[in-house]
């Protein structure tokens, strides 16, 4: 049987990062609600995990949907489905950010794919793009406001 | 690495809890026999933990007995916090009365002592570890009815205190035979000593 942490213990560990993440993908004021709404699909998730790794990943990773369904439901300006039927713990699962990128240059949509599906630290990132960690972070700043600036809540 | 801010925390509690996600919640209570962790299920506090025991090791218990979803919740157990607060500090007469659940109890025996220890041995009492086993079935199991109490998930709330040795003095506790005299005093169960701790 799996022995899972304590999931507070993965929030002491991650929630102020997640926190980072969900702002930069979701801006200031969505951010709490995007996270809120992440850490409860965890949560329906989180008993069934069948292996305790990458769990850090994993979060990145439904912090990243969450923050795409709170996009497209403001898009729609209806209220998001039931959240539960969007839970993924499928690493694959990701249609919505590709949807949520889709129609960006190209360049940007591959840097917001190393950083936010690959889930790639920046020195990672420098090395895949050929260039320095600090270029990284300032290609992956500039691609969100892209992003930011494309979505009509804004 | 700073933690989540409160608020954030208190929030997705209570939703956790309303939409039955939470397998435990926990809280810290300062009192003046120390930090208390106090851990709780659905059904009352399945477990407390003393200053020196650690968080991680208190937690991995009550994961293993209850299940994974465990949460902070300074918000959803501030009833609890107030109440055992106040029983410590004694501003509250009367008993504890704090509703608990003995499921991180596995054996049937020690179960019955425990039940027996909240149920019948009232504030500012004490029982003989002999005398609790005999209640609980057992005459002669004064020993693992010391067991009982030395491994009770839930002391002050399952008042283990209250139990002394029949050789005199007050015995072994978990949390320390100085904070055994202290509960014990506070109760009423021993004369509060007269020179200032």
């Amino acid at each position: 049987m799996v022995v899972l942490p304590p999931f507070s213990a993965l929030i002491e560990a991650h929630g102020d990062a997640l926190l980072t993440h969900a702002r930069r993908l979701a801006g200031p004021e969505q951010a709490e609600d995007v996270l809120q709404d992440a850490l409860l699909r965890a949560l329906r998730a989180y008993p069934r995990l069948r292996h305790a790794d990458h769990l850090r990943a994993w979060l990145y990773r439904i912090t990243t949907n969450a923050a795409m369904d709170a996009h497209r439901a403001r898009r729609r300006e209806v209220p998001a489905a039931d959240p539960a039927a969007s839970i993924t713990v499928d690493p694959e699962q990701l249609d919505g950010f590709e949807d949520l990128i889709t129609g960006l240059p190209d360049g940007v949509r591959a840097t917001l794919r190393l950083r936010f599906v690959d889930d790639l630290e920046y020195d990672v990132i420098a090395i895949r793009l050929d260039c320095s960690p600090e270029a990284a972070r300032q290609r992956v700043s500039s691609a969100l406001r892209t992003l930011r600036q494309r979505s009509p809540a804004r | 690495m700073s933690p989540l801010p409160p608020h954030l925390l208190d929030a997705l509690a209570a939703e956790a809890v309303r939409d039955g996600l939470a397998d435990a919640l926990y809280t810290y209570v300062p009192s003046p026999i120390g930090t208390l962790l106090v851990v709780s299920g659905a059904n009352g506090i399945v477990r407390v933990g003393f200053e020196e025991e650690p968080e991680d090791r208190v937690l991995a218990g009550v994961v293993a007995g209850l299940g994974p979803r465990v949460l902070r919740a300074d918000r959803e157990l501030i009833g609890v916090r107030e109440t055992l607060q106040a029983y410590l500090e004694g501003t509250r007469e009367g008993e504890l009365d704090l509703p608990f659940d003995l499921q991180l109890v596995h054996s049937p025996f020690r179960r019955t002592v425990l039940e027996i220890l909240a149920g019948d041995v009232h504030r500012g009492d004490v029982i003989r570890y002999g005398e609790l086993a005999a209640r609980a079935g057992n005459p002669k199991a004064a020993r693992a009815a010391g067991t009982a109490c030395a491994t009770n998930p839930i002391p002050i709330v399952v008042p283990c205190h209250r139990v002394l040795p029949s050789a005199g003095g007050v015995g072994n506790y978990g949390g320390g035979a100085p904070r055994k005299v202290q509960l014990l005093e506070l109760e009423g169960a021993l004369p509060p000593r007269l020179t200032p701790r």
